[in-house]
């Protein structure tokens, strides 16, 4: 099994009834759907809940899956959704607006002092108002690849570019001082 | 390339060493549990309802018989048979039955369902040009 490749014969494999490939599939994107709720989220438990959810859902509605399509993309799009959903949701349920910065008692600039790359940057991230956030973290998991980007967030390549471009300005800005290095 | 330049550059390449975020510990095997290793049930949602009326059925008349309610039921399927034979012992029905199954098959021979295939705007588009 692991030495197929190719995201869409997992896929026809699992329709044919075979679990191993969609396990393999599960395998190589759990952790990346993972990432990308948490980092819309914010909440491990919720983030928990949304990969499970867009499994289950990507499982259900396999035969809808187009031929030729990344699954890849497929998959961060129902996750995408439901972290809107849930976001929405919690909008709802608080009479409160949603922060838009992870921990606003904090800055990250405060929060960068003494922390290592990785995690200066991470915080950065979860400082950017929630659009950015989103472009930033399926620019982050997808690469340079905007058609896919705009696929899973539904919207046209040009905004995407755009957010990514505000996105990485507005990181630039909230590490300057900290010179950003390969981690 | 100027100083900005050089910054996002690294800061495409930090973003792209940023290691993803770590999934709690049981998180693929309760994704796979609720999916391609879901335990699968023996038997179809039709089967199981068909074995449950079947049991229902069984008991109602276990419990009839049990209650002396046996020449109740005797008299009520001598009943239902006696109305069938009656029914199918007369002309008229097996002539509306014949009737009906012509019709059916005659309407069958129409193409009525047939589903008319809905062209994307942009083929469309593309025809006009």
């Amino acid at each position: 099994m692991k030495a197929i490749s190719e995201d869409g014969e997992l896929v026809e494999l699992t329709l044919r009834g075979n679990p191993e490939a969609f396990a393999t599939l599960v395998e190589r994107y759990d952790r990346a759907v993972y990432h990308l709720s948490y980092r819309m989220l914010h909440h491990v438990e919720d983030a928990r809940d949304v990969t499970q959810e867009a499994f289950f859902k990507a499982f259900r509605s396999l035969r809808t899956f187009k031929p030729g399509a990344k699954f890849s993309t497929w998959i961060f799009a129902i996750a995408y959704h439901a972290c809107c959903d849930r976001l929405s949701r919690r909008k709802h349920d608080s009479s409160d607006e949603l922060p838009d910065r992870a921990d606003p008692s904090q800055g990250p600039e405060q929060q960068a002092i003494a922390a290592d790359d990785a995690t200066r940057l991470r915080r950065a991230i979860d400082a950017l108002p929630e659009k950015y956030r989103t472009v930033i973290t399926l620019f982050h998991l997808q690469g340079q690849q905007y058609e896919e980007i705009a696929n899973v967030l539904g919207l046209p390549m040009g905004t995407v570019k755009t957010h990514l471009f505000r996105a990485k300005e507005q990181l630039r800005r909230l590490l300057e001082g900290t010179e950003v290095t390969e981690s | 390339m100027s100083m900005d330049e050089r910054s996002l550059d690294a800061l495409d390449r930090a973003l792209f060493a940023l290691p993803l975020e770590e999934p709690p510990a049981d998180l693929r095997s309760s994704i796979l549990l609720a999916t391609a290793y879901r335990p699968v049930s023996p038997f179809s949602f039709w089967e199981i309802a068909v074995a449950g009326a079947l049991g229902a059925v069984t008991v109602w008349l276990v419990a009839l018989l049990v209650m002396g309610g046996g020449s109740l039921f005797t008299h009520t399927v001598n009943a239902i048979v006696a109305t069938l034979a009656g029914a199918l012992s007369n002309a008229a029905t097996w002539e509306w039955l014949v009737a009906g199954s012509a019709t059916a098959v005659w309407l069958s021979l129409f193409t009525f369902s047939q589903p008319v295939v809905a062209r994307s705007h942009r083929s469309a588009r593309e025809n006009v040009r």
